[in-house]
């Protein structure tokens, strides 16, 4: 008998649509009875998911076993815990699918938390001290995904408060520029940037969760204003172009979120969310327009920032050519290109990789982990995250066909891209594709709020890959 | 609009291929290549990894240990003296942005972790690797003496040398480093640290004053033209200079005025004392520009001396060759009292002194005393050997008697205790047009009939912004030798 079958008579049955609304209400109804899969179909998505998860779990206690092995020649101390939290860990995010999202794709925490999983390993080889903060940062991302696919029913909801989510990004954009919040810590790799804002001993990237806000602002906004965006209704020569007036709200939060970021000198997320602002403009219109106008702004950004901001000239004169000075400005690229280099097709194994030494390639738990993977797993290790990053995109573009409505298409394509993008623009930077960035691979490196952010990001793909499920199975079955 | 959601999808399936090719491109294709770039850091790295022996002082305390880096795996070094011994261990520098200096460069096959060497049969059988420990001959009781005796001064250098067996016992120079940043296990700290002392600069702090700095010796080089007068034309010796206030040059209409104008002349042995540079000028035109350059040849001049120091850190002093002269007669003369082309180290300077005071002869001069094994057992010991045959010991013996009289009446009196006789040569060389100077003393002792000189020290503090441009060698460099000699032979605190 399958899991699925045994929990299925656990609690009176009950439609989850027709739960109680009230928090109180739906409390009760999550402790006491709650949406376990009903079909078949999603049962089945659900032991998938669970066979995955275990499988995940095992390649990550190998890898911690290779790599105590590496380090200590020992088994590690805590190899229990270890076992447990794994386990611990697999069980708590099925049975969370199960409750709250039983439809949803199977494949999207597995890799996730496959990511997750080998990002801690080479941190904890890199530098333990973050490892065990990365640590408790997992736990509360884990928290955050189960609390937001609780909390969030129906992705329409969030349809509803567009410009309430837009006046919360906005106030989390500015709030590192507050001085009772913002800093910019000496014990930080701030590097420039003025991103952090603390609280006590605490401190969170609120731009992390902006952009998140941003992505559905976008999304519920293109929806309304699909119409106006679309047709053209000016005449302009021989052409007929769109009103302009219909950008006006979304360029205006655009202008000032780049603003902002820009204030804060965070390249890599001003790029971000351009290319997701670019995306979604051009899934809604279908003008080619927009792309090439996009492409034009952004040649012309890069162009102005490159003379203003001295950071960016820097860094794109270091990308041009990081040989030149190999042990002053070049020196992180000139190691990460190396790293890889002596990785080859298999790696050096985990914890054996020079990137363990003291110095030999600084922030490697951060912009520069793609390169200690390299090291130490080779290409197989490498090839082995694109394809789960590309497995995560695969799965948001397939929620995102899914999708019931407009606004949970747009959403889950604006998600999708901001993952994907960031893991491609990343990961580009130490191979030298592209310019240093100065973001954090997700799941993958060392950062706390990027880590809770990308799991409450899963946990609205994982919502919207539900509704587009159930609703594809109910046409599959009619 | 699925149509352009499966469109972005390609685009994602392309940007993901650009990306795995680039991987193929660095992880295969280039691999070989990013492997042997000369910046892979697997070189430094191993050096990192390895063990280090200590050095140590003569009287057995530690100057340089490594300890287990309690980050990771390799070793860090410690110079628990900071720049005090900077000069003589160098510094360790694993991620070789500089190069290694010193003891630690010169000595490094022992002091790295090597296959030791078999002391029984059993040993033969049984190989072990194991770090060798370096004993050296200068002591950190002197060197914090000479330290302290230099710190009025920005620049500066002394060496101390036993002349008969040429162990240095004092080598200390100003300004100074710190090797524990060169060694830190931060290689930003340690480009960093590299980068502010200048390099490039020959007045770096990494540059060895005592051995690495040329400057005119002034009237110390009267060492050498003394000596010169017994080897090559003794009736000199006899001669009774007039007194003069400037002596006139051939070949031009240039005078060679006295210091501060002064008027002397007379014996050999009145002009040392009172350091007459007329008279000087004149033995040189006497003895000829051949003779003086083969005598400072004898004594070390335009050679390597070879102590054991990496090359690099030791310069060659200088003394033009003797047919230069006979176009230049007021060359001639300055020579003599060591200015014009003459230049030397503060080593050298002690090189000649240690001739005088041993009977004509300089021992090599070196650093190195032991080397140990881990189990404490004797790996090599310095064997003490002449390097130079400068001069006979009869003219050693009249110059030494001669600056004795330097030391009790000449330039260089009161400086020493009452009771030690000392035999020693103030110099004070003019540079550049503003007639300030870089200041000199030599001093060797015990000096007095039947002794043996246990020490020789040589002090050189160029001029610099502080002090008074009309500063002479016993003013300026003269304490500086007094305390380190006082200090080596157990006067005064």
């Amino acid at each position: 008998m399958t899991l699925g079958g045994l929990t299925r008579g656990l609690g009176p049955r009950k439609d989850g649509f027709g739960a109680p609304s009230t928090i109180l209400g739906r409390w009760s109804s999550f402790l006491h009875a709650g949406t376990w899969p009903r079909t078949a179909w999603a049962a089945s998505r659900r032991r998938s998911e669970l066979g995955l998860l275990l499988v995940g779990g095992l390649v990550v206690l190998l890898a911690t076993l290779l790599e105590s092995l590496a380090l200590s020649g020992a088994l590690p101390d805590n190899s229990v815990q270890i076992i447990v939290a794994v386990i611990g860990i697999a069980l708590f995010v099925q049975l969370v699918d199960r409750r709250l999202a039983p439809d949803a794709d199977p494949v999207v925490m597995p890799v996730a938390l496959v990511l997750n999983g080998i990002g801690y390993v080479m941190i904890e080889a890199l530098d333990p001290h973050e490892a065990g903060q990365q640590l408790g940062w997992i736990a509360i991302g884990l928290v955050a995904y189960a609390v937001v696919l609780f909390a969030l029913r129906r992705s329409r909801d969030l349809e509803r408060y567009r410009y309430l989510l837009l006046g919360l990004a906005l106030l989390m954009l500015v709030a590192p520029l507050l001085p009772v919040l913002g800093r910019s810590p000496a014990d930080q790799n701030a590097y420039g940037a003025k991103l952090w804002v603390s609280f006590h001993s605490i401190s969170f990237q609120p731009v992390e969760i902006a952009k998140l806000l941003l992505v559905l602002f976008f999304a519920s906004y293109f929806v309304e204003k699909r119409e106006l965006l679309t047709t053209p209704t000016r005449r302009v020569g021989d052409h007929l172009l769109p009103d302009l007036r219909a950008f006006g709200p979304v360029a205006v939060a655009w202008v000032i979120s780049l603003l902002v970021i820009l204030a804060e000198r965070d390249v890599g997320f001003s790029l971000l969310l351009f290319a997701v602002f670019l995306a979604l403009l051009w899934v809604t219109t279908g003008r080619w327009t927009y792309v090439v106008a996009g492409f034009v702004l952004f040649a012309a950004g890069a162009f102005l920032a490159s003379h203003l901001l001295g950071q960016v000239s820097q860094r794109i004169s270091v990308w041009l050519d990081p040989w030149a000075h190999p042990l002053g400005a070049g020196y992180q690229p000139v190691q990460g290109e190396l790293a890889f280099g002596r990785g080859g097709l298999w790696g050096t194994g985990l914890g054996l990789g020079l990137v363990q030494q003291p110095g030999v390639l600084p922030i490697a738990t951060s912009d520069y982990i793609f390169s200690a993977i390299g090291e130490e797993l080779g290409l197989a290790g490498t090839t082995a995250v694109l394809v789960g990053y590309a497995l995560l995109v695969g799965a948001g573009l397939r929620a995102a066909l899914r999708a019931r409505s407009e606004f949970a298409k747009l959403a889950a394509i604006g998600l999708t891209v901001t993952l994907g993008f960031q893991a491609l623009i990343i990961m580009a930077g130490p191979t030298r594709l592209l310019p240093d960035t100065g973001m954090t691979l997700p799941f993958v490196s060392y950062g706390g709020s990027s880590l809770v952010a990308n799991y409450i990001l899963l946990a609205l793909l994982m919502r919207i890959s539900d509704e587009g499920s159930k609703a594809s199975e109910a046409s599959w079955r009619t | 609009m699925d149509r352009r959601i499966r469109l972005l999808a390609l685009a994602f399936v392309a940007c993901f291929g650009v990306l795995f090719l680039q991987l193929n491109n660095l992880q295969v294709r280039e691999a070989k290549r990013l492997q042997h770039n000369p910046n892979e850091p697997s070189t430094a790295v191993s050096q990192w990894l390895l063990p280090r022996g200590d050095i140590i002082d003569a009287s057995g305390q530690v100057l340089a240990y490594s300890t287990k880096y309690e980050r990771g795996p390799g070793y860090v070094r410690h110079y628990p003296f900071g720049p005090l011994f900077a000069d003589v261990t160098g510094a360790y520098d694993w991620t070789l942005q500089s190069n290694l200096y010193g003891i630690e460069s010169e000595y490094n096959g022992y002091l790295v972790q090597h296959e030791s060497t078999a002391h029984t049969l059993s040993g033969l059988l049984t190989q072990t690797e194991g770090t060798d420990s370096v004993e050296v001959t200068v002591s950190a009781r002197l060197q914090e003496v000479a330290k302290e005796a230099l710190a009025p001064y920005n620049r500066g250098a002394v060496v101390a040398i036993d002349p008969t067996t040429g162990a240095i016992l004092v080598m200390y120079s100003k300004p100074s480093y710190n090797p524990n940043r060169l060694a830190s296990a931060n290689p930003g700290a340690v480009r960093r640290y590299y980068a502010s002392l200048d390099p490039s600069s020959g007045s770096s702090p990494l540059v060895n004053g005592a051995t690495d700095i040329l400057a005119a010796p002034g009237s110390t080089f009267k060492m050498v033209t003394t000596s010169a007068i017994f080897d090559h034309d003794p009736a000199i010796a006899t001669e009774t200079v007039p007194v003069l206030t400037a002596l006139p040059l051939p070949q031009s209409n240039l005078l060679l005025h006295n210091y501060a104008g002064e008027a002397c002349g007379g014996s050999l042995a009145e002009n040392l004392a009172v350091s007459c540079d007329t008279a000087f000028g004149h033995y040189g035109l006497q003895l000829g520009g051949e003779n003086l350059a083969e005598e400072a040849h004898a004594f070390g001049f335009d050679r390597p001396v070879p102590i054991d120091l990496p090359s690099g850190e030791v310069a060659v002093s200088n003394f033009p060759a003797g047919s230069s002269f006979a176009a230049n007669q007021p060359g001639l003369a300055y020579s003599a009292i060591g200015q014009e082309n003459v230049s030397e180290t503060a080593l050298q300077d002690a090189l000649v002194l240690s001739a005088i005071a041993d009977g004509g002869t300089i021992m090599t001069p070196h650093l190195m005393a032991h080397v140990f094994d881990e189990q404490g057992r004797v790996v090599a010991t310095y064997r003490p050997h002449a390097w130079l045959h400068a001069t006979s010991a009869a003219t050693a013996d009249q110059v030494r008697q001669l600056m004795i009289g330097v030391a009790e009446h000449g330039t260089a009196a009161g400086l020493f205790p009452p009771g030690l006789t000392v035999a020693a040569k103030t110099g004070t060389a003019e540079v550049g047009n503003n007639n300030c100077s870089t200041d000199w003393l030599v001093a060797t002792a015990p000096a007095g009939a039947g002794q043996v000189p246990r020490v020789a020290v040589a002090a050189m503090v160029p001029y610099q912004p502080g002090l008074p441009c009309d500063g002479t060698g016993a003013e300026i460099a003269g304490p500086v030798v007094a305390k380190v000699l006082d200090a080596a032979l157990g006067y005064g605190s």
